[in-house]
């Protein structure tokens, strides 16, 4: 079985300007494949699917990766019908399911005994899919960027990551606002709100 | 509950929920994400039924936390309508993600235990000071003619504060018993 990692770095060449919202460990490897002002490393576990689908829905044109985990994945449920029920055809939901709340020490999730394809199909995504390998992988990611289609990619993979990547280097803070002076020049429009000198 | 005194009723809530709606997008929310609570359902047929706001209804308050953040980078205004629960129910996106990324949010909150309200004591006792403990400022609508101002008011001070902002609902200004 493999890594994260071997799974991220197979589709970093084919994800083009699409943002990234991250979670836990897998935020430090997606920068390392695919560095870029467009990613967001989110903090509050389970949120991940949620941000990334917000910013999906304020920008229909663009395409959005969730990079999810199981513990993540398992904590916001609920947020799976919402999504499933505004339908971004724009987002992929990629979850990375080793089994184990690994940020968190490693202790066991529940995925081991339950089925994250199934749960995403039963609360209304049309496509989600378990691959085995990383040439499956990126030919599924390959069809949910050209279908636009609302999509889960689900894989089974091994917990850790390889020595030596480069940390992030980015507070909160700093990465929402490369974040979203990235959005600005990308979508030629003003975002950030021009605060006190707002009679510019 | 007669039929006809729960007409009148929805009658009475249907110009406040204009109101509130006016008053939104007043404040420049376009992206308007929900749960509701029976006391705001005219509220949030109002948002429903507005081509200017997108409205994402929710399955549980704290994942339209994270929706209206990813909106918000995004250039869109953001608020939720939840009842006070709901506010319980998000206090973890509002602490790791609103407040640590100073991302701004206008909380609609209707306020169930507020004076007068049978049956939430418990929930209303609490409310005030965990949104004080959280830092947010808070400001309880109880004035029909107070809608606009103090919408966009809040508004203006989500977006400089870059935090949230709550405005507490209450039954006298949602027109409902």
């Amino acid at each position: 079985m493999k890594q994260r990692y071997d799974y991220l770095k197979a589709i970093a060449g084919d994800a083009g300007d699409a943002l990234a919202v991250c979670t836990g460990w897998g935020a430090r490897e997606w920068s390392a494949v695919r560095p870029s002002d467009g990613n967001l490393k989110t903090r509050t576990l389970g949120l991940v699917s949620s941000i990334a689908a917000g910013l999906a829905l304020a920008l229909p044109h663009r395409k959005v990766i969730a990079i999810d985990g199981d513990g993540a994945f398992l904590m916001n449920l609920c947020g799976l019908p919402t999504i499933a029920l505004q339908n971004p055809g724009n987002l992929i939901h990629l979850l990375f399911d080793n089994e184990v709340y690994e940020a968190s020490g490693g202790t066991a999730t529940a995925s081991h005994n339950s089925d994250a394809v199934m749960i995403a199909k039963g609360a209304g995504y049309r496509h989600a899919t378990w691959v085995k390998t990383t040439e499956e992988f990126r030919a599924e990611f390959a069809s949910a960027w050209n279908r636009n289609e609302l999509t889960l990619i689900a894989a089974k993979i091994e917990p850790g990551q390889p020595k030596g990547l480069p940390p992030l280097r980015l507070d909160e803070i700093e990465n929402k606002y490369r974040f979203m002076r990235y959005l600005e020049s990308t979508e030629k429009k003003n975002i950030l709100h021009p605060g006190f000198d707002s009679k510019l | 509950m007669d039929p006809s005194r729960r007409k009148t009723e929805t009658l009475d809530a249907k110009a406040p929920a204009a109101a509130i709606v006016a008053g939104l997008k007043n404040a420049g929310i376009d992206f308007v994400a929900t749960l509701p609570d029976e006391k705001m359902l005219e509220l949030i047929r109002a948002v429903e039924n507005d081509a200017a706001l997108r409205h994402v209804p929710l399955c549980r308050e704290e994942e339209g936390i994270g929706i209206c953040a990813g909106a918000y980078l995004a250039g869109k205004k953001t608020a939720i309508i939840m009842q006070n629960a709901g506010f319980l129910n998000s206090c973890n996106a509002l602490t790791t993600t609103s407040l640590q990324f100073q991302i701004p949010i206008l909380m609609l909150i209707y306020y169930a235990g507020d004076i007068g309200d049978r049956g939430f004591a418990t929930l209303g006792t609490v409310t005030e000071p965990v949104l004080q403990a959280m830092g947010f400022r808070t400001y309880v609508l109880r004035k029909k003619d107070e809608i606009d101002t103090t919408l966009r008011g809040a508004q203006i001070l989500a977006e400089d504060s870059k935090r949230p902002v709550a405005v507490l609902l209450t039954k006298s200004v949602l027109g409902v018993a």
